[in-house]
C-alpha cells in the first residue's frame, strides 16, 4: 500500500509544481514499499538520497516561482524549505545510523515530513498562484 | 614569450598586492578594484568638468581667461574641481592600465574573455582623446603645444581635405567656432568612452563598478588633498605668434607627444597603431584553450535558474522548455561564454554526492569534471585518512597548488573553482565520516580568478546564498583560506591550525545520538557503481 496517495488537494495550480510532488510522493512511496523487502537497509538510503536532491531541486523552484510572483511571505516560506531539508537530512543520518531500526516508525516519521510540506503551502501561496 | 612576461607581472604584482593587503586588507586592496575605480574616478571627471563648463567660455579670448578665474577668484571651488577634473583623469589612466596589466599577467584575457579586452583596448583610444581634448581647451601655452602637434600628426592621415594645422598657424587663423567645435567634442567623446565602457561590462554578469564604499572615500579624500596641496594650474596664455620652447607635459596623456617632435609622424602613428594592433590580437597569440563547456542534463534540470544567477559570465540563460515536461524553463549554455569554472555546478541543487539511485547526474554538470568525479576522488581521497583530525580540503587552480599537502595526511581534491563545489559535499564528508573537517583553499581573497567565486563559497557557507550549507554542520569543522596561487605557507599553517581544533573537538557526533559504528564500512566506500569509470 503506498505510504501517502496523491491528492488533490496537493495539487497548488501550477503545473511543475504539481508535477514534481506527484514524482516526490511516487519515490517516497517506492522508499516505503522497499522498506519491507529483504536488502532493505541500502535500497532505502539510496531513495532518501534520491528524495534529498528532488526535494532540494523542487524547493529551488518554488523559491524561484515566489520570487517572480514576489510572494509576500517568501522569507517565511523560504525558511520553512531550510527546515525541511535540516529534518529530511536528519532522518536520512538517523537511518545510517540507527541500531535497531522500526520500519514503522521510519515511514511514519518519513509521511509526515513530506505532508508537513504541503501544509506549508497555505491558502494564502495558494492564492497567490492562483 | 607570454608565459614569461605573465610571469614576471606576476612576481611585481604580488610584490605589491601583499604591501596593500597589509594596508588595508583583501577586502579594500585597490589592486583588486581597479576596473571599479576606472568607473569612481570617470565619475569624478564628470562631474568636476560639469562644473567647470558652467563657467568656461568657449572662444579664443574667453578661453584661458575663464580658467584662470575658475582657477584663482574661486580656488576654493572652480580650482579644487580644475585640479580634481585633471588629477581624476590622470587616476583614470592609471587605473586603466594598471587593469590591463593585471588582466594580462594573470591571463584573464585569453579564451572567453577576448571580449571585454578588446573592448577595453579600443577604450584606451576614447580616454586618451577625451584626456587631451581637455587640455586643449584651457589654452595656455601647454594647449598650444598640443593643438599644433595633435593636427600636424593627424594631417599625416589623408582623412581631411585640408591641413587642420593650418587652423594654428597663427593667431588669426583659429576662430572661436574651431573652439566650440573642440568643446563639443571633449564633451561627446567621454560620452562614447562611457557608453563603451558599458559595452566593455555587458558580457560579465555583477560587474563590480563601484568600489567598496572605504576605498571609494579614500580615493576621493586623496584626490581632494592633492587638489588643495598642488592645484592644477595654467602655463601662460597661448600665443600663436610664438613658438612654445618648453611646456611641462603631464606623462600620463602626453607621453607620446615628444617622440612626434623626434620621430617622424608616420612612425609615431605606426607606434601606436601597430602596438593597438598587437593588444587587439594579444587574446589570439597564442590562442587559449578553454576546457569543454558546461553540459546541461534536462532530466535533472527544473529550470530553478540557480546556475543562472550564479554564473559570473551570463554563459547560462534559461529558455522556454524544449523537452516536453511541464516546467516552464530549462538552463542553456553559451559555450562561447563558458570558462568551464563550475560554479554552476556548485549552484546545482541536484549536484548532491548523497544521491545513489540513479547514477550522480546533476540538473547541470562540467565534462572535465563531473560531479561524479568528484565525489569519487573524495571518496578515494578520504579512504586512507585516520585519527581525528582528517581533513579534505578542496581547492581551485587560481589557488595553491595542492601538491604540498602531499604526505600531510589530509585528502585533496582540486576544482576549476572552489565555488564549483556544492555546499552538500561538505555536508555528506562530515556527517558521513570520511572527513573530521574540511578545509576550501582557493584564490586570494577579494580577488577571485573566476570573478564570483568567493564571494558566493562564502555566502553559501553562511546561509545567505542558495545552496546554504545545511546548519547542521558544525562551523567549527568547516574553514576557508583564501591565499591565493602563492599562500602554500598560509595554507600549510592554517590546516595546521584547523587539525590541531579538529583534534580538540574529538569525533563528529550529532546532538544526542550515539557514535557511529565506526568498524562498518562506509557504503559509499564500496559502492562499485561509483567507483568504475
Amino acid at each position: 500500500m503506498s505510504l501517502i496517495a496523491w491528492d488533490e488537494k496537493f495539487s497548488i495550480g501550477i503545473a511543475s509544481v504539481d508535477h514534481e510532488h506527484r514524482e516526490l510522493i511516487g519515490l517516497v512511496n517506492d522508499a516505503h514499499d522497499r522498506l519491507m523487502r529483504p536488502g532493505a537497509k541500502a535500497a532505502v538510503a539510496d531513495f532518501l538520497g534520491e528524495i534529498y536532491a528532488r526535494i532540494s531541486a523542487h524547493f529551488a523552484l518554488e523559491e524561484k516561482l515566489m520570487r517572480v510572483e514576489r510572494y509576500d511571505r517568501y522569507d517565511e516560506h523560504k525558511a520553512d524549505h531550510e527546515r525541511l531539508l535540516d529534518d529530511i537530512r536528519d532522518i536520512m543520518d538517523d537511518y545510517e545510523d540507527e541500531r535497531n531500526f522500526d520500519e514503522n516508525r521510519f515511514a511514519e516519521r518519513l509521511r509526515t515530513w513530506f505532508t508537513e510540506h504541503f501544509r506549508t503551502h497555505d491558502a494564502r501561496l495558494h492564492r497567490h498562484f492562483g | 614569450m607570454v608565459e614569461t612576461l605573465q610571469h614576471a607581472g606576476r612576481r611585481v604584482f604580488s610584490l605589491f598586492e601583499n604591501a596593500f593587503d597589509a594596508a588595508f586588507g583583501p577586502r579594500l586592496n585597490p589592486l583588486f578594484h581597479l576596473g571599479a575605480l576606472s568607473f569612481l574616478f570617470f565619475w569624478v571627471v564628470l562631474a568636476s568638468g560639469v562644473y567647470l563648463y558652467i563657467f568656461f567660455e568657449t572662444s579664443i579670448d574667453g578661453a584661458y581667461r575663464s580658467v584662470e578665474s575658475l582657477t584663482h577668484t574661486q580656488w576654493y571651488a572652480g580650482g579644487i574641481a580644475r585640479s580634481l577634473h585633471r588629477y581624476a583623469s590622470d587616476a583614470m589612466v592609471i587605473a586603466v592600465l594598471l587593469h590591463l596589466l593585471r588582466e594580462f599577467t594573470l591571463d584573464r584575457y585569453r579564451g572567453v574573455r577576448w571580449y571585454a579586452w578588446v573592448t577595453g583596448v579600443l577604450l584606451l583610444w576614447l580616454l586618451y582623446a577625451s584626456g587631451i581634448g581637455g587640455y586643449w581647451l584651457a589654452w595656455d601655452r601647454l594647449a598650444q603645444y598640443i593643438a599644433v602637434v595633435t593636427t600636424e600628426w593627424l594631417d599625416w592621415l589623408p582623412l581631411f581635405g585640408e591641413s587642420i594645422a593650418r587652423n594654428f598657424l597663427n593667431s588669426t587663423t583659429v576662430n572661436d567656432r574651431f573652439f566650440s567645435l573642440l568643446s563639443f567634442i571633449h564633451v561627446s567623446v567621454p560620452l562614447f568612452l562611457l557608453l563603451g565602457s558599458w559595452i566593455h561590462i555587458v558580457r560579465i554578469s555583477r560587474a563590480r563598478t563601484n568600489p567598496p564604499r572605504p576605498l571609494a572615500i579614500g580615493a576621493l579624500l586623496a584626490l581632494v588633498a592633492l587638489a588643495a596641496l598642488r592645484p592644477a594650474l595654467s602655463q601662460g596664455p597661448a600665443n600663436l605668434d610664438t613658438v612654445v620652447s618648453t611646456v611641462s607635459l603631464d606623462w600620463f596623456y602626453l607621453a607620446a607627444y615628444p617622440l612626434i617632435d623626434i620621430w617622424s609622424r608616420g612612425a609615431v602613428w605606426a607606434l601606436l597603431a601597430g602596438g593597438t594592433l598587437l593588444l587587439l590580437l594579444l587574446p589570439w597569440l597564442p590562442r587559449r584553450r578553454e576546457q569543454p563547456a558546461a553540459t546541461v542534463h534536462l532530466a535533472n534540470c527544473n529550470g530553478c535558474g540557480r546556475c543562472f544567477a550564479d554564473c559570473p559570465y551570463s554563459a547560462v540563460i534559461l529558455r522556454p522548455r524544449s523537452d516536453g515536461l511541464p516546467f516552464e524553463t530549462e538552463a542553456v549554455v553559451d559555450a562561447s561564454l563558458c570558462t568551464a569554472c563550475g560554479i554552476c555546478v556548485g549552484a546545482c541543487p541536484t549536484a548532491t554526492p548523497f544521491r545513489r539511485l540513479a547514477e550522480l547526474i546533476p540538473g547541470i554538470d562540467m565534462p572535465q569534471l563531473t560531479v561524479r568525479a568528484v565525489r569519487e576522488r573524495t571518496l578515494a581521497a578520504a579512504a586512507p585518512l585516520t585519527g581525528t583530525d582528517r581533513v579534505i580540503v578542496y581547492g581551485c587552480h587560481g589557488g595553491p597548488d595542492l601538491s604540498i599537502l602531499n604526505g600531510a595526511g589530509v585528502a585533496a581534491v582540486t576544482l576549476p573553482c572552489v565555488a564549483a563545489l556544492p555546499p552538500s559535499f561538505i555536508d555528506f564528508a562530515i556527517s558521513r565520516h570520511h572527513a573530521d573537517g574540511v578545509l576550501l583553499a582557493g584564490c586570494k581573497a577579494g580577488d577571485c580568478y573566476q570573478r564570483l567565486g568567493i564571494e558566493w563559497t562564502e555566502q553559501r557557507l553562511q546561509g545567505r546564498r542558495d545552496p546554504y550549507l545545511r546548519a547542521r554542520v558544525p562551523a567549527a569543522r568547516v574553514a576557508t583560506c583564501w591565499a591565493g596561487p602563492r599562500g602554500a605557507a598560509q595554507v600549510l599553517r592554517e590546516l595546521a591550525a584547523f587539525r590541531a581544533r579538529l583534534r580538540s573537538l574529538g569525533p563528529y557526533r550529532r546532538d544526542g545520538e550515539t557514535p557511529p559504528r565506526s568498524p562498518v564500512p562506509n557504503p559509499e566506500v564500496g559502492d562499485v557503481a561509483y567507483r568504475v569509470g
